[in-house]
């Protein structure tokens, strides 16, 4: 057996395509999102134009500088027009324009806020006016009738790299698994190797053991590398390392089974290609690998539930985010056994090397 | 399957491969009996009886589609009869397929290697399936592929990837060989150096059982030839005794400076087939007869009584193209 795994592992290793799979795409995603996306629930930048030598003024910058995710610039004596530019060149992302404070009369404020980012527009507002709200209060010195405070569920708040670190994990694994170990199978058969193969006393079994091993062996690699890059990049997924890596490779099991059914059942390196690409692209995009599956309509989030994707990533997240343990993600596993049993029988009854 | 394997020592014996208790040594190395294998409506091979005897080089001549690669792979254990019964080295194919496999070597038509391992790594991989192998260097060194034994099959020219598949069927030191058109798209060099290599696989005392439809290559190489046509068993024999089945075993070609007349030439005792063409060395005449010598005196007599110059006769021997054309009705071409 030892040499047979041995020439499988091999065989991946030296196979530039199944590596592309395996590390450079994951990680181009990981470089890409870090790019563009330097901290999407991170701060907004806000610009105050205010007369800084009245108290008032001054109480309700300090108040927004308090404020968690605003980056507070102030920059004295400018009109809408001038606010209007800074918004529109991006060198902020709010502006709020106070006029000068006369006699009793109340001051006028205009927040004007760029649309480029409707969440964090709203955020900001809202954030802003209930600051605005309790300088108001505080200088006219009213009692307040309620006093709310808030905190967040957590101890630490996810930032969206963090959340996206275990996605790209997850991801990276289902490519290799998939693509890689169909596009291998489609290609010995087209090639006349699994024929050959068949041709010695050498059981099948065996030869599918040593197959789906390999690439177990080569896919721990794997999420070392990527748990690596992630977290070199900012991700945080140190946690409970020994749980994520078990998790990671129970859902590769899936995968590597669905590679076989998809050999199994289509003819031909290039349609082999495209049915891999058809199951795992929308199961990439579905399955939270970028964006959390809460958010997503009814009828498309019942869908969600049942692909594997989206429970291997909500175990390796809980584990790896919150700080979870194994025995917690029990219903998470219980669907990925199933899904390993499942597609395994599919995968004996789809891929007989009798067949080649 | 460890990795001592790799190196040959005597046949292990287990409870888990009983066939390996009691290896049978009987002759014929091959019986087959009544061997069909039925696709859909496709009768692929149909009723094929033969036997194959140990320490020749047994070939399977026919057209493309005759169906020779069918039933060499029933034999293998690769494919499944439809009906009919075959035994090799002993062993039932259907019922024994492993015990089959474990002792002969197999070179599948059209069937490569893994294009990310050495030709060494194959070897080991390959050998690590037989409960004995021989070493890969050893194994390299027989077919002069020593210096190449780190690259990449894909690396290798199309007749050294021919050779290599030769010495990846010997991994387990076989009985028994069976190559698959061993020398198909190669060139006539390259195609004449592989018949030196299965030579020697059976001069080493092997039995080489082969498919070709190069009919120079069945007389030139095989001790024995079965013609395959549509299925069939058309014919078996030696090439010698095959060709000389044939009613008019001998092709006889006179050039001369005028043509013969071809009602005095179909006059000679024992002509067939004559022929009368101008060609651009002179007027040709061909004719299959019975009697070389005979038929060739003739021929040039005609020529002097007529006051032609003879510039060149050549007498020919009948090929087993010829004997398959008589056989079957159709070239090998078709």
């Amino acid at each position: 057996m030892r040499p047979l795994l041995a020439a499988s592992m091999k065989m991946i290793v030296r196979d530039r395509q199944s590596l592309f799979w395996a590390m450079v795409f994951p990680i181009l995603f990981l470089g890409a999102f870090r790019l563009f996306a330097p901290d999407s629930f991170g701060e907004t930048d806000l610009v105050v134009s205010a007369d800084t030598s009245s108290g008032p003024a001054v109480a309700l910058v300090e108040a927004l500088q308090d404020v968690e995710f605003l980056s507070v610039e102030v920059v004295p004596g400018l009109d809408e027009a001038g606010a209007d530019q800074l918004l529109e060149e991006g060198d902020a992302n709010a502006v709020l324009l106070l006029s000068p404070l006369s006699g009793d009369g109340p001051a006028e404020a205009l927040l004007l806020h760029s649309i480029d980012d409707p969440i964090g527009s709203s955020m900001t507002v809202g954030a802003i006016s209930s600051v605005v709200d309790s300088v108001n209060l505080s200088v006219s010195e009213v009692p307040r009738a309620i006093r709310l405070e808030s905190r967040t569920a957590e101890a630490d708040s996810v930032s969206f790299f963090e959340f996206l670190g275990p996605g790209i994990v997850g991801m990276g694994l289902m490519t290799f698994s998939t693509i890689g170990l169909a596009g291998s199978l489609s290609r010995y058969r087209e090639e006349g190797v699994l024929r050959r193969i068949r041709a010695t006393p050498l059981a099948p079994w065996r030869f599918f053991l040593a197959t789906v091993a390999a690439h177990l062996i080569v896919a721990t690699a794997q999420i070392a590398v990527l748990v690596t890059v992630a977290q070199l990049l900012g991700a945080n997924l140190l946690d409970g390392l020994l749980w994520f890596f078990i998790v990671a490779l129970f859902g590769t099991l899936v995968f590597l089974n669905l590679a076989v059914v998809v050999a199994g059942r289509v003819h031909g390196r290039g349609a082999v290609e495209s049915a891999t690409n058809a199951i795992v692209m929308p199961m990439m995009f579905l399955g939270g690998t970028f964006f959390p599956t809460a958010g997503l309509p009814d009828p498309v989030r019942w869908f969600v539930e049942l692909l594997p994707l989206t429970h291997m990533l909500r175990a390796m997240r809980s584990i790896s985010l919150d700080g979870q343990s194994l025995l917690q993600q029990g219903p998470e596993m219980a669907v990925l056994g199933a899904w390993i049993v499942g597609t395994f029988i599919l995968a004996r009854l789809s891929f007989r090397l009798s067949d080649v | 399957m460890c990795d001592h394997r790799l190196t040959t020592r005597p046949p292990t014996r287990s409870v888990s491969e009983p066939a390996l208790i009691s290896p049978p040594t009987v002759d014929p190395v091959i019986a087959a009996r009544d061997l069909s294998k039925r696709y859909g409506p496709l009768l692929a091979v149909d009723g094929a009886s033969f036997e194959v005897q140990r320490g020749e080089i047994f070939g399977l001549l026919g057209p493309n589609g005759a169906g020779k690669t069918t039933t060499v792979e029933m034999l293998e254990g690769l494919t499944v009869p439809s009906s009919g019964t075959a035994e090799v080295l002993g062993f039932d194919i259907v019922q024994q397929p492993d015990a089959v496999k474990t002792r002969i070597g197999v070179q599948l038509q059209a069937s490569s290697y893994h294009r990310y391992l050495t030709l060494r790594e194959i070897l080991q991989l390959f050998g690590s399936f037989y409960p004995r192998a021989a070493s890969p260097d050893d194994l390299l060194e027989r077919v002069g592929l020593s210096d190449r034994a780190d690259a990449r099959i894909e690396h290798l020219s199309g007749g050294l990837q021919q050779r290599f598949s030769i010495v990846a069927a010997m991994v387990n030191e076989p009985e028994l060989v069976f190559f698959d058109e061993p020398t198909a798209g190669l060139d006539p060099d390259a195609r004449r150096q592989l018949w030196t290599l299965v030579r020697d696989v059976r001069d080493e005392g092997r039995t080489v059982v082969m498919t070709t439809h190069y009919m120079e290559e069945a007389e030139l190489l095989c001790d024995r030839v079965a013609f395959m046509d549509s299925g069939r068993i058309a014919a078996l024999d030696t090439p010698q005794a095959l060709i000389r089945t044939l009613h008019a075993p001998y092709r006889v070609r006179l050039t001369t400076t005028e043509p013969l007349d071809p009602r005095a030439v179909e006059g000679i005792e024992g002509a067939s087939a004559v022929e009368c063409a101008h060609e651009a060395d002179g007027f040709v005449t061909r004719l299959r007869a019975q009697h070389a010598p005979g038929a060739a005196a003739a021929l040039t007599a005609l020529a002097d009584g007529l006051g032609v110059t003879a510039v060149d006769l050549a007498v020919e021997p009948a090929t087993l193209e010829d004997v398959f054309l008589a056989v079957t009705g159709r070239g090998l071409e078709d």
